[in-house]
């Protein structure tokens, strides 16, 4: 197990010093929009803030994977003293977590970000991008009970949004929309940024009907469906495109759990979670659409490479006609 | 270490398939209750309201409801904590042999058939899922369905013990044979233990819930009746009292009961000239043990607060994807899940408490199916927050 003080020291430094969790470069979380060819923030246009969820993804499951390594439950005293020993907050931990593996994941995550971005213009937005200041929301932080750690960041995150003149934001993600939409208030005097997911803003009569036919099931992310209430919207996206949805036992503000938020105390619980969400969902379909990376990543493990089944993020899905 | 139980937890397959079999019953039960009788959300809100009323008075209701029980001829004490409520029993009980209880967390708060076994008495639990549990030497895996991980093969190992094999594993078998026993311990115990549902503030009235009648026969045929009752299940009036354990059995899933019992002092009978005297067919004696035990204090915390408007249905123990993996064993030494991670911090350890808020998943199902919209969640979250703190024991 990993112990969730070390583990939390680790990443809030590297979150207030670097931006980011892991002290990556820039570019990894950043580059995906020059290659859509987002320009930067506008007065009236709206401004993409990814939060680095899907850039950093692929490092936290690899971080994961590393840890487990370290941690047989059948030595439990020498795998807690090698976990422990490792070298969390250093650059070292980055270049082990630096992996081909890891880049393919970078790639993917490029790939999902570019295809949000082409659904947002087709569904007749401009949306811009404000480089510097796409940098982690800290939910992480806050979902450790690091709450003083998660306001620095959020002020930061608010004020380097402010000095670019962003007024309205559209996030990506459940957990970076929750952070910068229902937590920043509280964290952040005079908040003033207006946040929506992009499974809110897109009209789905603007978005072309052509796509790939067929049967999906939805996995709902926790945080959108009892926090934000965003449950109908992607269901109308993937309508549009023609496909017909197929509810899983237990959707909507009803939904099970991912298993992810535990995966680095408890890997072994958290897969079993997984398994049991991936028996509900492909009981419903062999085609499961996330809206959440973290949820995507939970669901493909605990799929373990069965070739009958498709775990696609939805832009994945409809992002790409 | 906690992460080693787990693993054996999960390697665990029987016990694996019957806790995820008790929570769809579970989930089942609710769904058909709630379903078939839509009122009974109204009843749950309306309830919450009571309670937080409640809490944000408690000394008060605890006064008052120590003047209606005396009132009705009951023995009532306060007991501040669990020593305090174990003392109070054994003034209570200064020769007594033989204790039949019905199941009460609040007694197992306070270990009291592990204390009255070392004064050396004879204790049978009575309700069939606890009896099984002792029998075992245990800990209940749900608030309302103790033994929901005991198979019935386990559960016919344990009656065999008693030098009674029940001959099958067929529960009714089982069944038979463990009411065959416990009727024989009942008829010969002269105190009885039970817990407490609810408590009128305004009559003195305990009520109590069951399906199995065993609570009837421990508070109805003994000589002294005994009721362990937490200060946080007070009610500002019997009316509300018979909702809340409405409202708590239909989000058990057991709906409709098959007894409710309401029990406002002893038995008394004044069909000879007028005159009252107690002790008719049921008991002589009502004594009840109101228990704080953290429950006043919490009512003044920001935080903790609202889990004391928790009516022990244990829905959010069978909605909890953690729950379901690891049943009670994740939680505390005696409650266990998202509310009994809470509990565990207002009525033990808060330090326990924090450690085990990690393994939360903090997905929120546990809020969304809570009938008084308890933010169990965000509680367990608050539980993280203190970790960081300097030297985060005790209060912050």
């Amino acid at each position: 197990m990993v112990d969730p003080l070390r583990l939390g020291r680790m990443l809030a430094d590297n979150t207030l010093r670097h931006g980011y969790p892991l002290p990556v470069d820039p570019q990894v979380i950043t580059g995906w929009a020059a290659e859509a060819g987002l320009p930067q923030p506008r007065p009236g246009r709206p401004v993409v803030f990814t939060g680095a969820l899907y850039q950093l993804t692929p490092y936290i499951e690899a971080l994961v994977e590393l840890v487990g390594r370290f941690r047989d439950p059948r030595i439990p005293s020498l795998g807690l003293r090698l976990a422990s020993s490792l070298p969390w907050s250093s650059e070292l931990l980055l270049t082990l977590l630096e992996t081909p593996e890891v880049a393919r994941g970078v790639r993917r995550a490029w790939g999902i970000l570019g295809s949000i971005a082409r659904l947002l213009r087709e569904a007749g937005m401009r949306p811009a991008y404000a480089w510097e200041a796409d940098l982690y929301s800290g939910i992480m932080l806050y979902d450790l009970g690091m709450d003083e750690e998660f306001a620095q960041q959020a002020q930061r995150v608010h004020k380097l949004l402010r000095e670019r003149g962003v007024e309205k934001v559209i996030t990506l993600d459940p957990h970076t929309t929750h952070a910068l939409r229902d937590l920043y208030p509280r964290y952040v005097d005079g908040y003033g940024l207006e946040v929506q997911s992009y499974l809110e803003v897109i009209d789905p009569s603007l978005i072309s009907t052509k796509g790939e036919a067929g049967e999906v099931t939805i996995h709902d992310p926790c945080l959108y469906a009892r926090k934000a209430g965003v449950v109908e919207q992607p269901r109308r996206i993937l309508a549009a495109r023609g496909l017909r949805i197929r509810e899983p036992q237990m959707s909507g503000v009803n939904t099970y759990c991912c298993g992810g938020p535990i995966e680095g105390l408890a890997p072994r619980l958290s897969r079993r979670i997984a398994e049991t969400r991936l028996s509900q969902l492909e009981r419903a379909s062999k085609t499961i659409v996330t809206l959440c990376p973290i949820c995507n990543a939970n669901l493909r493990a605990a799929a373990g490479g069965r070739g009958d089944l498709r775990i696609l993020d939805l832009a994945e899905l409809v992002g790409n006609a | 270490m906690f992460i080693l139980q787990v693993y054996k937890l999960l390697d665990d397959k029987r016990f694996q398939e019957s806790i995820t079999r008790a929570s769809n019953n579970a989930r089942h039960g609710v769904s058909k209750a709630l379903k078939e009788n839509p009122w009974l959300e109204e009843l749950a809100a309306r309830i919450k309201e009571v309670g937080d009323q409640v809490i944000s008075n408690l000394e008060h209701y605890i006064d008052k409801t120590i003047t209606s029980l005396q009132r009705a001829g009951a023995g009532a004490h306060l007991a501040r904590d669990s020593r305090e409520a174990l003392r109070i029993f054994d003034d209570l009980t200064p020769d007594v042999d033989l204790v039949v209880m019905s199941k009460s967390m609040a007694a197992e708060e306070i270990g009291l058939r592990e204390h009255l076994e070392k004064r050396g008495v004879e204790v049978w639990e009575t309700d069939l899922g606890q009896f099984l549990v002792q029998l075992e030497n245990g800990k209940p895996m749900h608030t309302i369905a103790p033994a929901i991980h005991i198979t019935r093969a386990k559960a016919r190992r344990l009656l065999s013990r008693l030098g009674r094999d029940p001959g099958s594993e067929e529960p009714e078998k089982l069944a038979h044979a463990a009411r065959e026993f416990l009727r024989g311990k009942i008829l010969s115990a002269k105190t009885g233990v039970t817990g407490g549902n609810a408590i009128a503030a305004d009559t003195g009235s305990l009520v109590l819930v069951e399906n199995e009648g065993n609570i009837r026969l421990v508070s109805g045929v003994v000589e002294h009746h005994i009721a362990i009752v937490p200060v946080d299940k007070i009610l500002p009036d019997l009316r509300t009292a018979l909702d809340m354990v409405l409202v708590q059995s239909a989000y058990a899933g057991i709906f409709p009961p098959t007894y409710i019992n309401v029990i406002t002092g002893p038995s008394s009978t004044a069909d000879i000239e007028h005159k009252r005297v107690l002790g008719a067919q049921g008991p002589r004696r009502l004594d009840v043990i109101l228990l704080d035990n953290g429950r006043l204090r919490a009512s003044k915390h920001p935080v903790l607060k609202a889990q004391l408007r928790c009516v022990r249905c244990g829905r959010c123990q069978f909605e909890c994807p953690v729950w379901e993996k690891l049943a009670n064993h994740w939680g505390g030494p005696v409650y266990g899940g998202p509310m009994g991670l809470n509990w565990t911090s207002i009525v033990h350890d808060p330090d326990l408490a924090s450690e085990l808020s990690f393994y939360c998943l903090l997905c929120g199902r546990c809020s969304q199916v809570c009938p008084v919209s308890i933010p169990l969640d965000d509680i367990i979250r608050w539980h993280r927050t203190r970790v960081w703190k300097e030297g985060h024991s005790g209060e912050n």
